[in-house]
């Protein structure tokens, strides 16, 4: 097989909008199971409350990154078709700082007050609505802010190459670091009896 | 567009591949919205059910008028040569589907008024149309009594209107992905689905919202059903009609089609009307807003997809008109 | 309508099983990741140039979007996140959680939630554009594919986070 399908040609842009819909609803689905409809479940992860969020997604980034870099390893999955977040390292540094604080701030990220809202949320309509402001005020000021968006320029780069080392070690010490945090994160769960669920 | 005539002989058809905006997609969507208003609240009355009815015999017969001037302006806004539209009524041209679309459009008003008229209560007009009260008194002393032919005359051209917004597009013989014959019915019942939710949504009483949620579940089935005859009287039909059919399954509105029509406007909506009736808690305006979005997508779709649809030179009558 | 209890969220570890494989999924047939804040920007870009299309064009960054007559709405993302809304939407009501409420904790104001909601959505729209990408845009799919950006930003996300926690008890707890 050659992955990524898209790349083969064997559907239409409009099929591939179809499926691209179904994959959406997964997304949607699991993050909604996971309890990332509700903003309390979600930021009593800073209070050290509950771990949902981080076991959610690094379960989700170890499942997916091995997956994605076994097919790479078994000469599946061109990396050329594939989308690789460009590394810009200063603006992702201070965007991934703001965009936390936003997060504690208004309760959600942008995926989780999607899911939000169609559980009837009423808290994340109105943090949908910041994020539309948010995205209206920096596309206005984009052209000024051009220069420190493009800087730290590094291309497509991973952390393995960075650090030197093959993929595989570096999804273990993932891995590792997963199961790691996730024991502690249950200990502290456990100890607390804070595990947030719906009412 | 040029008005009356829509064939292919007309030269604007061919070369220009999408001349037909959104405009004709929200009038279609709208006169089928109208068309199935009318004969709900026609049959509603006919089964002598009004007295316990608030939507369907009263804010539907009122918005009803309101939704088709609505659609009208989209057309008007759609014509070339706005102020020609008098013309439409100069004439009387039995081969063309738009001529009878005009005079129809024409005759529904008046319907619609006596409509108004004979609804319940004396109140109808609140608000800033308190002033036509007197006038609907009046109104009310003439059709006293005649109820139910009112009643009929509705369903009668709101059946008219509701294949008429089918025909108009099917009549164009040229574009393979309009000439079936179940347009107009698929319309028709498009247009009765669309308007039970339109009346689910406007607040009925309880016995209201079962029994139209009944009906949106069995013209939602018939729908679908309509749907799959057309795909398959695509698929085994001439070339032209197969790469019509094909725009819809791989081609270019496979995505709006299937996600907007078949899953979010029909799918989603049975789902939820049946968790309804089964007695899940469910709220209630999902579904019928679900299937007025629905609707618009398959005039949306129809009309565009249409459009690109063509025959292949194999099967062209008018050679002249090139590609 | 009958008032049956809300279902307990599934095990964290199931959850993020099923986001992974989706997220491989996504990999695997379209050669993207997953997103949303990318939508955001791309309706809001096409609602921007129908209403004022001239500031729009004058702007290379939002012009960019409508270059050689393109839709920005005929994009991946924006069907994906159409996704995310129908799959939300059947999580949350086959588990009974579909209310209408508001979220927030017991200290705090309804009007103060919606305040906070609001500014921190702001905050969250900037940054996502500024980093060109957003949680599941960034940390989640750029994660998976272990790109050195991506955890760069996660691991400033959730420094943010406990950073801002620290005076945001009232709101939460």
């Amino acid at each position: 097989m050659n992955f990524p399908i898209e790349s083969t040609g064997a559907f239409s842009f409009s099929t591939g909008m179809l499926m691209t819909f179904l994959i959406g609803v997964g997304f949607g689905f699991f993050l909604e199971k996971g309890g990332f409809s509700s903003a309390r479940k979600l930021t009593a992860q800073f209070y050290l409350r509950d771990f949902a969020v981080l076991k959610v997604m690094f379960t989700a980034v170890v499942v997916a990154g091995i997956g994605f870099w076994g097919l790479v390893h078994l000469g599946m999955l061109d990396l050329e078709f594939t989308f690789i977040n460009l590394t810009y390292i200063w603006p992702q540094i201070v965007g991934g700082l703001i965009l936390g604080i936003g997060f504690i701030v208004g309760g959600y990220c942008p995926g989780t007050a999607c899911v939000a809202a169609t559980t009837g949320k009423l808290d994340a309509l109105w943090c949908i609505a910041g994020i539309f402001f948010g995205i209206f005020v920096f596309s206005e000021l984009q052209p000024a802010l051009k220069a420190f968006q493009n800087s730290g320029e590094m291309g497509e780069v991973f952390v393995w190459q960075w650090l030197g080392v093959s993929p595989g070690i570096v999804l273990l010490g993932a891995v590792l670091m997963a199961i790691g945090a996730f024991s502690l994160g249950t200990i502290v769960e456990n100890k607390k009896g804070s595990v947030v669920q719906p009412d | 567009m040029i008005e009356v005539t829509n064939y292919r002989d007309n030269p604007l058809i061919d070369p220009h591949l999408e001349i037909w905006e959104w405009q004709i997609s929200v009038y279609l969507f709208l006169g089928g919205l109208v068309a199935g208003l009318m004969i709900l609240n026609g049959l509603w009355r006919i089964r002598d059910r009004e007295h316990e009815t608030k939507a369907i015999t009263n804010s539907a017969v009122l918005w009803a008028p309101v939704l088709i001037s609505l659609g009208m302006f989209c057309l008007w806004l759609d014509l070339v040569n706005k102020l020609n539209v008098y013309r439409f009524y100069m004439t009387f041209q039995i081969k063309s589907p738009m001529s009878w679309g005009s005079w129809i459009l024409f005759l529904v008003y008046p319907a619609q008024i006596l409509a108004v008229a004979v609804a319940k209560g004396s109140d109808v007009f609140g608000g800033v149309l308190k002033g036509l009260n007197p006038l609907l008194q009046i109104l009310k002393s003439i059709t006293n009594g005649r109820e139910k032919q009112i009643a009929w005359l509705n369903v009668v051209l709101g059946v008219m209107l509701g294949i008429y917004t089918g025909i108009l597009l099917s009549a164009t013989a040229a574009r393979p992905l309009w000439n079936t014959a179940l347009l107009g019915p698929l319309f028709l019942v498009s247009g009765l689905s669309t308007a039970t939710a339109w009346n689910m949504l406007s607040r009925p009483t309880k016995i209201e919202h079962s029994s139209l949620a009944k009906w949106d579940f069995s013209l939602i089935i018939t729908e679908m059903f309509l749907l799959l005859l057309i795909l398959i009287g695509f698929l085994s039909g001439t070339e032209g009609h197969q790469s019509a059919g094909m725009l819809l399954l791989g081609g270019g509105f496979t995505a709006v089609f299937w996600i907007f029509v078949i899953i979010l406007g029909l799918l989603f909506p049975l789902w939820l009307e049946l968790r309804e009736m089964r007695g899940h808690s469910t709220p209630a305006w999902v579904a019928p807003a679900l299937v007025l979005l629905g609707g618009l997508a398959l005039r949306f779709v129809m009309v565009q997809a249409g459009q690109v649809s063509h025959l292949p030179d194999t099967e062209l009558l008018f050679g002249a008109v090139g590609h | 309508m009958s008032n049956e209890k809300p279902k307990p969220y599934w095990s964290p570890y199931m959850a993020g099983l099923g986001l992974g494989l989706v997220l491989l999924l996504a990999f695997v047939i379209m050669g993207q990741g997953l997103g949303s804040s990318g939508a955001f920007a791309r309706l809001e870009y096409t609602l921007l140039h129908t209403v004022v299309p001239e500031h729009i064009e004058s702007n290379p960054y939002m012009a960019h979007y409508f270059e050689d007559g393109a839709n920005p709405l005929s994009n991946y993302l924006v069907f994906l996140v159409v996704g995310v809304l129908a799959g939300g939407f059947i999580s949350g009501i086959t588990a009974n959680r579909f209310k209408k409420s508001v979220d927030k904790g017991p200290r705090i104001s309804v009007k103060a939630r919606f305040f906070l909601a609001f500014f921190g959505g702001s905050l969250m729209g900037f940054g996502a554009r500024l980093a060109r990408g957003c949680t599941s845009g960034q940390a989640l799919s750029g994660g998976a594919t272990l790109a050195l950006g991506s955890w760069a930003f996660m691991m400033m996300f959730f420094a943010g986070g406990f950073l801002g926690a620290y005076f945001l008890r009232r709101q939460w707890l």
